[in-house]
């Protein structure tokens, strides 16, 4: 695996994490969703003080190149990611429906008691 | 004459509320300043609601799970919405002793103390402090708040606490759902308000069954140090 492979992941690393800690900062992302990118970056970055990992594995697995071998990885990577927000996304969506519900209700009983005074 | 609300998160305390409001009755007959209280029913699936609507327990009912964090900071909104003086956070599993709400209110009514944190390490006694595990977490907890602010706090998971009318309003417009307690007292000490320890003596567990469980403690750990560095490096407005 060549410098140039190792040393942009080095790169792709460094730059989730800057990211990550910039959002967790402004307050914009709990801690809880940004574990996951902390992970994958020290993954990335496990990855690529091991090269001799990354040439086995593409060996093993019959890719051509090293980089090909990354590259699907990382979509590896993202596949989990588009996953664990999908299950977020699940989550909210349950919540939306039910403050929707319980607000409907909330408002027919507002209504009932209004005109109940009214007589 | 000064305000002071007694915030009460409940989960499925069925087995525990009526006693503790009892004993917080029992308490304001003879008391000069009399505590009134809020339970904040994080949407029991037990009986806990019905038991507050058949006593004529303060109650407001979550209409979702939000969590310790949520469900408090509703009492803080609550606060803030009617004035109150003096917030108090008090468990409604009959673990804190209201005879000790004057002991963490009264530097805050001395005006020496924004927030006083009700606390089961300062003095050794004898009382209930927990497990060695729970006891070692927040001795690690209490080492990265020295990091992040610079100041010593021993209990840092401490629910026991209060807080003046400034806090009130901190509080009500922002709080965290996970993990609260260290947290929120980090951000104070960062955003430069007095922050004190006073001993108190807690009871052990009555009923029902606690909100952390062991691996989840891993996570929460994890979770907690993490915020706390963030902290650090975050910058916040002094409260003077």
């Amino acid at each position: 695996m060549s410098l140039k492979l190792t040393i942009l992941l080095i790169f792709l690393a460094i730059l989730l994490v800057l990211l990550s800690t910039h959002f967790l900062k402004k307050g914009r992302i709990p801690v809880k969703y940004t574990l996951l990118w902390y992970s994958f970056s020290l993954f990335i970055l496990i990855l690529s003080f091991f090269p001799g990992l990354i040439t086995y594995f593409t060996n093993l697995l019959g890719f051509q190149l090293a980089s090909n071998m990354i590259i699907f990885i990382l979509i590896g990577i993202n596949f989990l990611l588009i996953m664990s927000l999908t299950i977020i996304l699940a989550g909210q969506n349950k919540k939306t429906t039910l403050l929707i519900q319980k607000i409907s209700i909330l408002n027919s009983e507002v209504h009932k008691y209004d005109s109940q005074q009214r007589k | 004459m000064l305000s002071v609300l007694l915030i009460i998160p409940a989960y499925n305390e069925e087995d525990n509320i009526l006693k503790v409001y009892n004993e917080i009755k029992k308490y304001n007959k003879n008391a000069d300043l009399k505590y009134d209280i809020i339970v904040i029913n994080d949407c029991s699936t037990d009986n806990t609601s019905k038991i507050c609507h058949e006593n004529s327990i303060p109650v407001i009912d979550l209409i979702h799970n939000l969590g310790i964090g949520g469900a408090v900071q509703t009492g803080y909104m609550y606060a803030y919405k009617n004035n109150y003086d003096i917030a108090v956070q008090f468990d409604g599993d009959g673990q804190h002793d209201v005879n000790y709400v004057k002991n963490i209110i009264t530097p805050i009514i001395d005006k020496k103390s924004d927030l006083v944190i009700g606390s089961r390490f300062i003095e050794n006694n004898d009382s209930f402090k927990s497990s060695k595990l729970r006891r070692f977490g927040i001795r690690i907890i209490s080492n990265v708040i020295k990091f992040s602010t610079g100041t010593r706090i021993y209990d840092t998971t401490s629910g026991f606490r209060a807080c003046s009318k400034k806090i009130i309003e901190d509080f009500a417009k922002s709080y965290p759902t996970e993990y609260p307690e260290p947290i929120t007292t980090a951000e104070i000490i960062k955003k430069e308000y007095k922050v004190s320890e006073v001993p108190v003596k807690m009871n052990k567990r009555d009923g029902g069954v606690s909100s952390i469980r062991k691996w989840k403690s891993v996570y929460y750990m994890i979770n907690v140090v993490l915020s706390l560095l963030i902290i650090k490096i975050r910058r916040y407005e002094k409260c003077r």
